[in-house]
């Protein structure tokens, strides 16, 4: 409940927030990666990076990660399938082994066909999202964002005690 | 309005995680390295290892273990070893690449054996280790090993048998069944044959050349005649050629059903140890009586080797070629993850040079240092180019009276693979074990044992040898619960004044079927004295136990060998008439043929025509 109730705050406060659809969308489309992929994993330390150092949304990207979290759990069969046929691809071999054999990169479980997989699924789906996102933000202010914003369940929701926790810890 | 890409004032914070990271990882790494540790090797060898406690020494690439116990899987309240200390001295430009090349292993308070405070985890889940466990118990059921029946022999019941469970009338009643068919199938041929038109119609020219004189047909008519000769004997050719046919399908009909005659003697030996069974008569054979009190003991000690070398199958695999892994366990699916060795690089786990140092304390005359090296053990044996080698021994000069001597040979370098260990320990205090069937428990003593064995093409080729030999063997008699009979007493009495004991059991074939026998010294002095005293009664019982299987499945049996012998008869009679019919008339046109060519050509003799 207490996660729903954040999640739905989350959604609000970033379609209300002051940044452009762009750059919600922006952070949506990176924020997809922590949910799409495997959490614990070097990659997404770089995403979380890019979150922070980028002029995007990071309430987007939260809030990208949570919408995603779902969808990536869904997908593992399809994500395993992509990892296995680009691990076993007789054409990257040369690559796989090269990496595997590189400092370091082997830290990033590349060969793992569910981090892999998941990962190049990503790549495919970041585009997308962020168009995807972007329209949706532009359509949403456009058409109801200003009811919604004006309508007794946002107060209700925005001046609920766990959305006042959040607030003392927002950037 | 131009918006900016970067937030430089984020790099603060983003410091300030990645330090509280590290200082999580510092505080943390030790413990999560652990049970990390527990819970990798645990899954590794399938059986329960524990760490006391585990140090990361960063600038030395090394990590000491403390406290470290690995179960044994066969005996879950054992350790199969236990160290005070252990130190893996890491090679750290293996380890940027991921991969866990130990040096230097140094290895120091082992003790084998020890009793735990805490019985293992059984092991389960469905990773190799496991899976490979439960296999080898199930090989190990392959094995017949019989049990000794030591029933008085006055309390045999009267044999009451169903025929229905005799093999020999199932094996009767099909024999019926496959004779009829072969008897229909043999008249089927014999009618298609289709020879009679053929013999007929060449038997009636024999006849009209006969009555002819070829002076008077003139040249035409002897040519035509020579002619009709010849197009008959083709189709007498052709017809031999058919019954040929017939006579290799008959030969092979009549094989196939002295087969079956001969499969019913062996149901009636089967039904007769089925039946020696049911009345549990003691057996004096000699092999018998050593499989039953060795058989199990013996195998237990295959098993051992046989789990081990199969795990060393399954984490040394040989060749190059990338290979799959269960991934790690997450929330998320696990997936798989790939390896991709690479010529002349590190492989993914290699322990180049491991010195195990323990003694053996107390006045046993195997007390004293010890030493044991590890050399060469990988992940990926083509890698590092040669086997992997363990060996164990004293580390002075070992005494006449007591040695230790263990060694292993891991070779899966080519596709080619070969397994060998053998451990020869002499001068020690042997295990005490009960010999099932008998309310007696064996102490050997002090004595020697000695164990070797070798599996070649991942369990293709087998070859196995366990051999126990002590001269102070002391037998405890358990007599509680239940009065030992006549039988059981004279074979304790045997067994206990035996001093010595010999004990030998070999393993050979695959795998896949494997053979085994064993033999002590024991056994023939039971069978011996068996024989003496029930002999006369047990041979009584076998005889009575023969005269009614014989009666049961004597009616179902001979009239189906006589009918099997009819058929045999029958069919190769009537091919052997068939032949005769067909020989006889070629021979008639033969010698038609040749008092036609002479006419021809008076004085000139012409060779036989050959088609």
């Amino acid at each position: 409940m207490f996660g729903l109730l954040k999640l739905i705050q989350s959604i609000i406060k970033t379609l209300h927030s002051a940044g452009t659809p762009g750059q919600v969308a922006a952070g949506m489309a990176l924020g997809s990666a922590l949910g799409l992929t495997p959490l614990m994993n070097v990659h997404n330390l770089v995403i979380i990076s890019l979150l922070v150092l980028l002029n995007v949304s990071f309430g987007g990207g939260m809030l990208g990660w949570m919408l995603f979290v779902p969808v990536g759990f869904l997908l593992d069969p399809v994500f395993d399938k992509i990892g296995l046929s680009l691990l076993t691809a007789p054409s990257l071999t040369p690559l796989w082994t090269d990496w595997t054999n590189t400092p370091l990169l082997p830290y990033t479980n590349f060969n793992n066909t569910i981090v892999l997989g998941s990962f190049v699924g990503w790549l495919v789906l970041a585009v997308p999202i962020f168009f995807a996102a972007r329209y949706g933000v532009a359509r949403y202010r456009a058409t109801i964002g200003e009811r919604v914003q004006r309508s007794r369940w946002y107060k209700a929701v925005t001046a609920s005690q766990v959305y006042n926790i959040y607030k003392m810890f927002r950037p | 309005m131009r918006i900016k890409i970067f937030r430089w004032k984020a790099i603060g914070p983003l410091l300030l995680l990645f330090l509280i990271l590290i200082l999580l990882v510092w505080v943390f790494a030790e413990p999560v390295a652990r049970d990390t540790t527990e819970e990798a090797a645990t899954q590794l060898l399938g059986t329960e290892v524990n760490v006391g406690k585990l140090d990361l020494i960063p600038r030395q690439a090394s990590v000491d273990l403390r406290a470290l116990q690995i179960a044994d899987p066969f005996v879950l309240t054992r350790n199969l070893i236990e160290a005070d200390e252990i130190r893996l001295k890491l090679n750290p430009a293996a380890l940027a690449e991921k991969k866990l090349v130990i040096q230097r292993l140094t290895l120091s308070g082992m003790r084998f054996g020890t009793t735990r405070k805490k019985p293992a985890r059984r092991p389960s889940g469905d990773g190799f280790a496991p899976r490979a466990y439960q296999a080898v118990e199930q090989w190990t059921k392959q094995f017949d090993v019989p049990v000794l029946s030591l029933t008085p022999i006055d309390t045999i019941r009267q044999l009451a048998l169903n025929p229905t469970q005799l093999t020999t009338i199932r094996e009767a009643q099909s024999l019926l069944t496959r004779t009829d068919s072969v008897r229909q199938g043999l008249e089927q041929g014999f009618q298609q044959l289709k020879i009679g038109p053929t013999v007929d119609s060449a038997r009636a020219l024999a006849q009209k050349l006969a009555a002819t004189d070829p002076k008077r047909l003139g040249v035409d008519g002897t040519r035509q005649a020579i002619e009709s000769v010849k197009e008959t004997l083709k189709k007498i050719e052709d017809a031999k050629k058919q019954v040929e046919g017939l006579e290799r399908n008959v030969r092979t009909t009549i094989q196939s059903l002295g087969q079956g005659v001969k499969l019913l003697d062996q149901a009636r030996q089967k039904d007769f140890a089925f039946a020696k069974s049911l009345l549990k008569l003691p057996s004096f054979s000699a092999p018998e009586i050593g499989g039953a009190l060795f058989g199990k003991v013996s195998i237990d000690r295959f098993k051992q080797a046989a789990y081990w070398a199969e795990l060393a199958q399954q984490y040394m695999p040989p060749g190059l070629l990338p290979r799959p892994t269960p991934g790690p366990q997450r929330l998320r699916a696990s997936g798989e993850t790939i390896e991709f060795p690479k010529a002349k690089d590190f492989p993914q786990f290699l322990l180049q040079e491991g010195q195990l140092d323990f003694s053996i304390g107390g006045d046993s005359p195997i007390q004293g240092a010890y030493t044991a090296t590890v050399e060469g053990l990988t992940s990926t044996p083509a890698l590092y180019g040669r086997p992997a080698r363990i060996t164990a021994g004293r580390r002075a000069a070992s005494s006449a009276i007591a040695s230790i001597d263990v060694g292993a040979i891991i070779d899966h370098v080519a596709a080619q693979t070969h397994d060998s260990a053998h451990a020869r320990l002499q001068g020690i205090a042997l295990p005490s074990f009960d010999l099932p069937g008998l309310p007696l428990r064996l102490q050997p003593g002090t004595g020697s044992s000695s164990l070797t064995f070798s599996m070649r093409n991942a369990g293709a080729h087998l070859l196995g040898r366990w051999a126990v030999e002590s001269k102070q063997v002391k037998w405890v008699a358990d007599t509680t619960g239940r009065q030992l009979n006549e039988l059981e007493r004279l074979v304790v009495r045997v067994v206990s004044g035996l001093n010595d004991l010999q004990v030998v059991a070999e393993l050979g074939g695959s795998m896949a079927s494997p053979r085994f026998s064993v033999a002590s010294n024991l056994d023939k002095a039971i069978s011996q004295r068996l024989q003496a005293v029930v002999g006369e009664e047990v041979a009584r019982a076998e005889k009575m136990v023969r005269a009614k299987v014989d009666s049961l499945v004597a009616d179902k049996v001979e009239p189906v060998k006589r009918q099997v012998a009819a058929v045999q008869a029958q069919a190769t009679g009537r091919v052997q008439a068939e032949k005769q019919r067909l020989d006889q008339v070629e021979k008639q046109l033969n010698a038609e043929l040749q008092r036609l060519t002479r006419g021809l050509v008076p004085g000139l003799e012409l060779p036989k025509i050959k088609l």
